[in-house]
């Protein structure tokens, strides 16, 4: 797999190669170099099966992460390509025309993290949250737990922790 | 399209012939497979509250309600089960350190008549509501092959025996860091050590900090509660480890280790800056008397609230039994220094080599400041009150060892007898093995009955110390060549009175001797008053051993505080610990209303 | 014929339904045709579709948000549930990703029953399929066969890990216990009456004009679709593709056991199919030779830190395994604390029944939908996470 990364390093911009495995590593690349790189790896590398596309939400450093899963039947090894987002502004280009199934990954992440992929077909029709109106939803800063309370009935929780409970009953004084 | 396409499907009429797969669930129940993960159950009797399961389970389906029924290290906590939350998973049966959780292979329930909010129908609290799946063999239990928790402590380094019985250098070696995190990541936090521990240390919370590596702010965890983490992560008698709920089906959190740990992890000369704390200066003296740990536990507590504090000490050590009592190898001066230190840094201004009632007066002390705190601890060895007792080369335990720690070390001869089976005869016994004797150790009762600390009892053993058991003293007598016949008769146990441990009780007509150089007696402790004279006692009521005061250790005279052995009957340093941290907030309290 | 669909524009159908050539129609979430809780939106001309739209959404928990607020080990518990009628790729995926960046190694028993775990949950999981695919084209007694069948094997779930249908069995570590006594037999009785089953099968199903004159030559996916749509697993190998994780990136045990790549090459629905029923011949098999050759002693389970406050090493990965739709994947992303930053779970069920089935659609006659649908064999619950 490292072979590999050396070569690609000579037309593409690569940084923070990790070998997980002998047969997986990931590699982040610049944003403009995305879509010539995949297309490097699926017409000449073989790397001809996109497993999954996804994002990763890093808030604490302002950044989207994508990452494009990429597998080689004939080696049977994986490459995962990185990709790092501004996230006050998640712009990336579609995928779509490589694979087929893209558009409904892509469709997913602008739903889901408000990922945009301008010319992806169908990328802004609701896909699973039909008719929901808050933030995106996988945004790490989009609190499930608290809009769950917040907006549905729930059974009054009636614990208490040992360790305070004990107090009050043993030693209340002290 | 083929003939045999058409033909082929008529294969399977036979199938009509043939008796059918279902089977009628109406009139015949199917019980649940043997390891059937159904509804809970819960041995509440074993269950000790600890609220491991509702901390493990992901869906808030567990909530800890009180229940009547508690027993000792025992949070009075029981798990409630919501069944409208429960993926029953069973992590709560396999996190259990208890065990008492189980499940049963039942799985309808069925409720008529609902009038009640649905979502608090299907709640109960296993072995408390009683369900009809109750006494059900069945169902699923942890396997025995699959743990969650590690339930062996890591073994303390220790220096191996030969090189321990021949020197004084501290046997115990302590954790490496690496070792600590590691034991530090067993606790599962539940807290139930807090409320046994007689100063009541955050145990959970420090023990968080190790695991996170957060070495100071442990330190200041444990001096929320405790002055002297070096000294009780020595030889603290450590009741927590006790109650531990690792300790049920394994062993407990070396929870002494840790603190020790976190102790020798720092520097003594950065306490001042990591303990800091902003101090208000109060115009209003505290006397102590004795510089034992209660002493320097409310001397700690008083200064930090901007008290100024003098300490009167006969000895020319601060310590108390800590210094005297017990022996180097297990807690080295160094180490009780660091923590002493501390204290002293702080501003105490410390009256060594004066006894009150000698060198300074009960009267003007008592004139002289704002309150006074006693805490002389127990500082006289009971008698054996045998004939004999006064031969020369019978000693007192407690003499022995004070006389070692200022290095005059007594003529004890080859063999050495020790009498008693509490901490005190452990140390006589040990030092002395230390000293070049072979020791033998005599007991009225059985082993288990044994006050010491069963570690010390066990590494006694691998020192070579000898044990008799079941050995009441009857005489000493002097042999012709000036060694010491020590006599005793065996005695079996017998239960006198019923909820009373059993009582030794003399065979008649036993009789077995000994004959060694010097017999070194540990049966007891206790103290005196004869120091306190003058007007100034007029309103303090004495009990037959004691002061009497309250739970705050506030005498009758409502300047006069006391704790320490003197004052709680457990007689241990984290007792003394809490008595003093406790009466410095009562001494507070008391100052405070005085000002206004 | 060309002139029945409407025209594309910018890859979607432009189509006036006002102009009655066309009409829609619904079919799911509440459809017995439908698998699981999913939807196609059809536009059709006649009794043939000219677009096909699929909703999904109605089985939405949000698992992978879930587990970003939960402990690994709370995770556990419900990594299951993404998948109903084959919860146990996916245990033992989060399992596998997790030990993979903790670097651990599980005992070697515990990697046979992990295997024999999948195995027999293939083999619960074809059952679904066959009952689905027959029903689809009108064979309802083989689907009642099939699930009678099922529920044998998920008596012996039951026995083994006490539970039916979420097994909750292959803990991160290892596995949670042994097979209990005399299981043996009983699997073996249950895998007897599979094989008759699946005679029977062959005899009314494959050899039957009916079922032949519907799949033949229905959906077809040329081996040129494969990697465009991210094709993989039976529908894949019914294409003539020779690929199974099993085989390509052995993972547990699998190298050391006996089996081939099942294939055939119309891919058409009866193809897809044919694949399958093979593929239980072979899990039955397999199963056989796992229960011959594994280890009856020695460690299930290896504790890890206290898994209270376990932290896994900061880091990313993927792991896969063949389920009995195809490549099942988890993409795990660990910051270093105590819960995951993020989990994806590449469900095979994404592609097949979005992209592909949305292309396959087209031109199929209505009542042929459903037969199509299910011989992508798509549980929507690993679609919506």
């Amino acid at each position: 797999m490292k072979q590999l990364d050396t070569e690609l390093s000579k037309q593409f911009t690569l940084s923070d190669y990790v070998e997980q495995r002998p047969e997986l590593a990931f590699v982040t690349v610049e944003k403009q170099q995305l879509v010539p790189l995949l297309t490097y790896l699926r017409d000449t590398k073989k790397y001809t099966h996109l497993v999954t596309l996804t994002a990763v939400d890093w808030l604490e450093v302002n950044q989207f992460q994508l990452t494009y899963l990429l597998h080689n039947y004939e080696t049977h090894t994986d490459i995962g390509i990185r990709v790092k987002l501004d996230r006050d502004n998640p712009v990336m280009e579609t995928i779509h025309h490589l694979w087929e199934q893209a558009r409904v990954y892509q469709r997913e992440l602008h739903e889901m993290f408000g990922i945009d992929f301008p010319g992806s077909p169908g990328v802004e029709e609701p896909m699973i949250l039909e008719g929901w109106q808050g933030p995106p939803v996988m945004r790490r800063d989009f609190d499930t737990a608290k809009y769950s309370l917040e907006t549905y009935d729930h059974r009054k929780r009636d614990t208490r922790e040992p360790e305070i409970y004990m107090k009050e009953k043993l030693y209340p004084e002290d | 399209m083929k003939l045999k396409d058409i033909l082929s499907p008529f294969y399977v009429w036979k199938r009509a012939f043939e008796k059918p797969y279902s089977i009628n669930t109406l009139t015949e129940l199917r019980p649940g497979s043997p390891t059937y993960r159904g509804f809970h159950k819960n041995d509440v009797s074993k269950c000790i509250g600890c609220g491991s399961c509702a901390e493990i389970c992901q869906n808030i389906t567990i909530d800890m309600v009180p229940v009547s029924e508690t027993k000792d290290g025992d949070s009075g906590l029981r798990p409630r089960f919501d069944y409208g939350l429960c993926c029953w998973c069973a992590l709560c049966v396999d996190i259990c350190p208890t065990g008492s959780l189980t499940m049963s292979n039942a799985y309808t329930w069925v409720e008529e008549g609902l009038d009640k909010d649905v979502r608090e129908t299907y709640c109960f609290t296993p072995g408390v509501d009683e369900k009809h799946w109750e006494n059900e063999e069945l169902g699923y239990h942890r396997p025995d092959e699959y743990e969650l928790l590690h339930l062996n402590r890591l073994p303390m380094p220790h220096l191996p025996t030969e090189e321990r019985i021949t020197s004084f250098i501290e046997m115990v070696k302590g954790y490496s860091r690496e070792q600590a995190v590691k034991e530090a990541d067993r606790c599962i936090q539940c807290g139930i050590c807090t409320a046994t521990c007689p100063a009541h240390m955050n145990i959970p919370a420090y023990i968080k900090a190790i695991r996170e590596d957060n070495i100071e702010e442990g330190l200041r965890i444990m001096y929320e509660t405790n002055p002297l983490p070096g000294v009780c992560g020595r030889v603290c008698t450590r009741r927590c480890e006790d109650v531990c709920a690792l300790s049920h089906r394994g062993e407990a959190i070396s929870i002494r280790w840790l603190k020790r740990y976190l102790s020798d992890s720092v520097e003594g000369e950065k306490y001042n800056q990591i303990l800091a704390s902003e101090i208000k200066p109060q115009n209003k003296t505290v006397a102590i008397i004795g510089a034992g740990p209660g002493g320097l536990s409310a001397a700690y507590y008083l200064l930090k609230m901007g008290y100024s504090v003098e300490i009167f000490e006969q000895n020319k050590a601060a310590g108390g039994m800590l210094r005297y009592g017990i022996p180097e190898y297990r807690l080295p001066y160094d180490a009780m220094d660091k923590d002493i230190n501390y204290i002293v840094s702080l501003g105490a201004k410390l009256h060594y080599n004066t006894k009150v009632g000698k060198d300074i007066s009960f009267d003007e002390l008592h004139a002289r400041f704002d309150s006074v705190f006693i805490s002389t601890g127990l500082f006289e060895a009971s008698k054996l009150a045998i004939e004999g007792e006064t031969l020369p080369g019978v000693l007192y335990g407690l003499n022995f060892l004070e006389d070692v720690t200022h290095g005059k070390i007594p003529e004890l001869g080859k063999k050495v007898l020790v009498i008693g089976g509490g901490n005190v005869a452990m140390d006589a016994a040990r030092t002395a093995r230390r000293l070049g004797a072979d020791v033998v150790v005599i007991y009225r009762r059985r082993e288990i009955d044994m006050p010491a600390d069963h570690e010390e009892i066990e590494e006694g053993y691998e020192e070579n110390i000898e044990f008799h058991f079941q050995a009441i003293p009857m005489k000493i007598e002097q042999t012709a060549d000036n060694r010491l016949e020590f006599i005793w008769g065996n005695a079996e146990m017998k239960q006198l009175e019923e909820g009373k441990r059993p009582v030794p009780v003399m065979i008649e007509g036993s009789r077995e001797s000994i004959i060694a150089d010097t017999i070194i007696s540990a049966v007891g402790q206790s103290t005196n008053y004869h120091w306190m004279e003058g007007e100034a006692i007029a309103n303090i009521k004495f009990g037959k051993w004691t002061i009497e005061a309250d739970r705050w250790g506030k005498s009758s005279d409502p300047k006069v505080f006391v704790g320490g052995d003197i004052f709680n009957r457990v007689a241990d340093a984290i007792s003394a610990i809490a008595d003093g941290h406790r009466s410095a907030r009562a001494i507070d309290s008391f100052l405070q209303s005085q000002t206004e | 014929m060309s002139d029945k669909y409407p025209p594309i524009v910018n890859g979607k159908s432009v189509y006036d339904l006002e102009s009655g050539k066309y009409l829609k129609m619904w079919q799911g979430p509440q459809h017995p045709g439908v698998t699981g809780n999913m939807s196609l939106e059809l536009i059709i001309s006649g009794d043939q579709i000219v677009d096909c739209k699929t909703h999904v959404g109605y089985l939405h928990r949000g698992f992978e948000k879930l587990m970003e607020r939960r402990r690994y080990i709370n995770c556990f518990p419900i990594v299951c549930r993404i998948c109903v009628p084959e919860p146990d790729t996916n245990e033992y995926l989060f399992a596998a990703a997790m030990e993979d960046l903790m670097g651990i190694e599980v005992p070697e028993r515990a990697k046979w029953l992990r295997t024999l775990n999948m195995e027999l949950s293939r083999l619960a999981s074809f059952l679904m399929w066959i009952g689905g695919q027959s029903g689809a084209f009108g064979h309802g007694t083989v689907a009642q066969w099939a699930l009678a069948h099922r529920d044998f094997v998920l008596d012996l779930f039951e026995e083994w890990t006490g539970a039916r249908i979420y097994h909750m069995y292959t803990t991160p570590g290892g596995v949670r216990g042994g097979t209990p006594e005399g299981w043996d037999n009983h699997v073996e009785r249950v895998l007897q009456g599979v094989e008759k089953f699946l005679t029977e099968v062959n005899h009314v199903m494959f050899n039957n004009a009916v079922f032949k004159s519907r799949a033949v030559g229905l959906g077809i996916i040329a081996p040129d679709m494969i990697d465009r749509f991210g094709v993989v697993g039976p529908v894949a190998r019914g294409s003539g593709i020779v690929r199974d994780t099993r085989k390509d990136n052995p993972y547990l045990i699998y190298d050391q056991l006996d089996f081939n790549i099942e294939t055939e090459t119309a891919g058409d629905v009866y193809a897809r199919a044919m694949v399958r029923w093979k593929e239980m011949h072979q899990a039955i098999s397999l199963i056989r030779q796992i229960i011959k050759r594994m280890p009856r002693t020695g460690p299930l389970h290896i504790t890890l830190p206290n898994v209270l406050h376990l932290k896994v090493p900061a880091g990313e990965t993927y792991v896969r395994a063949e389920s009995t739709r195809g490549e099942y994947g988890y993409y795990m992303v660990s910051d270093g604390t105590i819960y995951p930053r993020k989990i994806t779970v590449r469900g095979p069920s994404y592609s097949h029944a979005m992209a592909l089935l949305e292309h396959l659609a087209v031109g199929v006659n209505i009542a042929d939908t459903h037969g199509l649908m299910l011989s992508l064999h798509t549980y929507p619950p690993e679609i919506e996470r």
